[in-house]
């Protein structure tokens, strides 16, 4: 036994070392970035030094809300994720329901054209889309934003709330009614801990892809007090006069990326549940 | 039915009428403003002898050779560091996956600045190790910015495919590999024999999610070069863009792009022919 313990000892240390080393690579371009942001405008367009991170200040971030209203753009962000994360839950969840507890004529077909989104790329029906979304009224407005969103993350949401329902045992509801208990009731205290990490699967999905999609964003949306924060850090690189004032970019890109990570970092079980049960399974 | 009937209309608007409607639209001369003509399969036969979209199919083709081995190499290898719970190995997962949470847009705009000649960690870091000159401008030599973003996609997109063999490589049976202990098998014949045949599965769905992924690149493009220089660096679905919302040739524009809609749907359909269950 002693002579094995001492060779898996190595591959730990072996092991732990390779992993600092990769999590530093992956880690440090967006560290890098945050500090960055917190630089004074002058430094971020010199070469580095060792001496740039003396004088920390926030002046892009209050510079980027007094004169780009970044604000302003982070809230339709946070609208549009939320409303597309809200409403792709509702639908999934019902669709879900319906599609695990009932069949009926045609149900095979309708899950089977909902599953079929997965392989249609949307990016490659932006021209259609355009024009119809137009003609409703939905282009240059985060409603219609949002339903485009939902569309797409219902593959996905569908398939993790069809297969949440599947694995609940319905007879632990029967036996609740049998038991006296009301509807309600059966539904928070049976139903609730089974069916809450698909939807926070799904939620947690559909709000991380529209907080970073952007090529539909940058299609549907033309009006400047419409743009996400994508497109308003794009308006920052393209639509500047003269120089691009890369602090506020960087301070931009790091005010659309802390969401993430902390969406993430709380909630990744529900996220790795759905790798597992979405999309590998699929 | 009533339960499915909101998941229905909303793919039914966004998904089956605008797929008709793209085919309708390629057989016309649809301008963004006033009327369309249709025109059969003109804008097909245009389409293949149309230089700037054969270089955009050729440019995305090469971009997808490029990353997808890169990104399986480094996701599997990461993969199998991080696969069995040890200390430090939640950390680990959550640091090599974070890039592809954070998304490519977002960094996008900061690889924009470190890839700026002079004021960039890139010409800072390269130069130091006396690999490029400090004031290497990165986004405007057409080498240099498919380089750069081939590492920075590299850097992006291992995470996801380490999340998905991971998935498939805690799901190997423990007694196979306690099996092939007792046997004497050393590391590389139970990877070689047991890991990468139980693998199948995932390997596949790793590499056709990285395909499809690179196939419809457009934020990094977009945001580091603008297809520049010229458009030598413009992939599929920017040439989509660019030809609809630019220069207004909606109906040209969905030719092509109904030739990626062919190219996309035949490798997700490979998909899940490869993966259905074959029990």
């Amino acid at each position: 036994m002693s002579a094995s313990r001492e060779p898996r000892n190595t591959g730990f240390y072996l092991y732990f070392i390779a992993g600092t080393l990769a999590s530093i690579l992956f880690l440090l371009p967006l560290i890098w970035a945050v500090l960055r942001s917190f630089m004074p405008e002058n430094l971020v367009t010199q070469a580095p030094t060792g001496s740039d991170f003396s004088h920390p200040t926030t002046a892009n971030y209050s510079g980027l809300i007094k004169t780009n209203d970044i604000l302003h753009y982070a809230l339709n962000s946070l609208l549009v994720a939320v409303g597309t994360a809200l409403l792709t839950a509702v639908v999934a969840t019902m669709a879900g329901y319906g599609f695990a507890r009932f069949r009926f004529r045609g149900s095979g077909v309708v899950f089977a054209l909902v599953l079929a989104t997965l392989m249609v790329p949307f990016q490659a029906l932006l021209t259609p889309l355009f024009l119809e979304m137009h003609s409703l009224g939905l282009t240059n407005n985060l409603v219609g934003l949002a339903l485009f969103y939902t569309t797409f993350n219902l593959p996905f949401g569908v398939f993790v709330m069809r297969n949440t329902f599947l694995q609940i045992p319905w007879e632990l509801s029967e036996a609740a009614a049998v038991d006296g208990a009301s509807t309600v009731r059966t539904v928070v205290y049976v139903l609730r801990p089974l069916v809450i990490p698909g939807v926070a699967t799904t939620v947690l999905y559909a709000f991380l892809f529209s907080w970073t999609e952007f090529v539909g964003a940058l299609t549907f949306l033309t009006t400047n007090s419409l743009y996400t924060l994508p497109l308003a850090l794009l308006n920052m690189e393209y639509g500047s006069v003269g120089q691009v004032n890369f602090g506020y970019l960087e301070a931009g890109a790091v005010i659309a990326m802390v969401p993430c990570v902390l969406l993430y970092i709380g909630l990744q079980r529900f996220y790795i549940r759905g790798l597992a049960s979405g999309v590998v399974k699929g | 039915m009533i339960l499915v009937s909101p998941a229905f209309a909303l793919v039914a608007v966004f998904v089956l009428f605008p797929l008709g409607f793209a085919i309708y639209i390629s057989l016309t001369d649809w301008p963004l403003i006033g009327p369309y003509h249709l025109i059969g399969g003109r804008n097909y036969s245009e389409l293949i002898h149309d230089p700037a979209f054969i270089h955009s199919v050729l440019f995305t083709l090469l971009y997808t050779a490029i990353v997808t081995g890169p990104i399986f190499v480094v996701g599997y290898a990461m993969a199998v560091l991080v696969r069995a719970n040890r200390r430090g190995s939640v950390f680990f997962r959550t640091a090599f996956f974070l890039p592809f949470i954070v998304g490519l847009a977002t960094e996008s705009f900061m690889l924009l600045l470190e890839l700026q000649p002079d004021s960039g960690a890139a010409d800072y870091v390269l130069g130091k190790l006396g690999l490029a000159h400090a004031n290497t401008a990165w986004t405007v030599h057409y080498g240099l910015a498919l380089t750069a973003i081939c590492v920075f996609v590299i850097w992006f997109a291992s995470g996801l495919t380490m999340m998905i063999l991971m998935a498939g490589m805690q799901g190997i049976p423990t007694e196979l590999y306690e099996a092939a202990n007792v046997d004497g098998a050393t590391w590389w014949q139970k990877e070689l024999r047991i890991t990468f045949p139980l693998l199948r599965r995932n390997i596949a769905l790793s590499l056709i999610i990285s395909v499809i992924g690179s196939f419809l690149a457009f934020n990094q493009f977009y945001i580091l070069t603008e297809g520049g220089p010229g458009t030598s660096t413009q992939p599929v679905v920017m040439w989509i863009y660019e030809e609809a919302f630019v220069q207004y040739h909606l109906g040209y524009a969905t030719a092509g792009a109904i030739a990626l809609v062919v190219v996309v749907g035949i490798i997700s359909a490979a998909q899940f022919y490869l993966l259905r269950d074959n029990k």
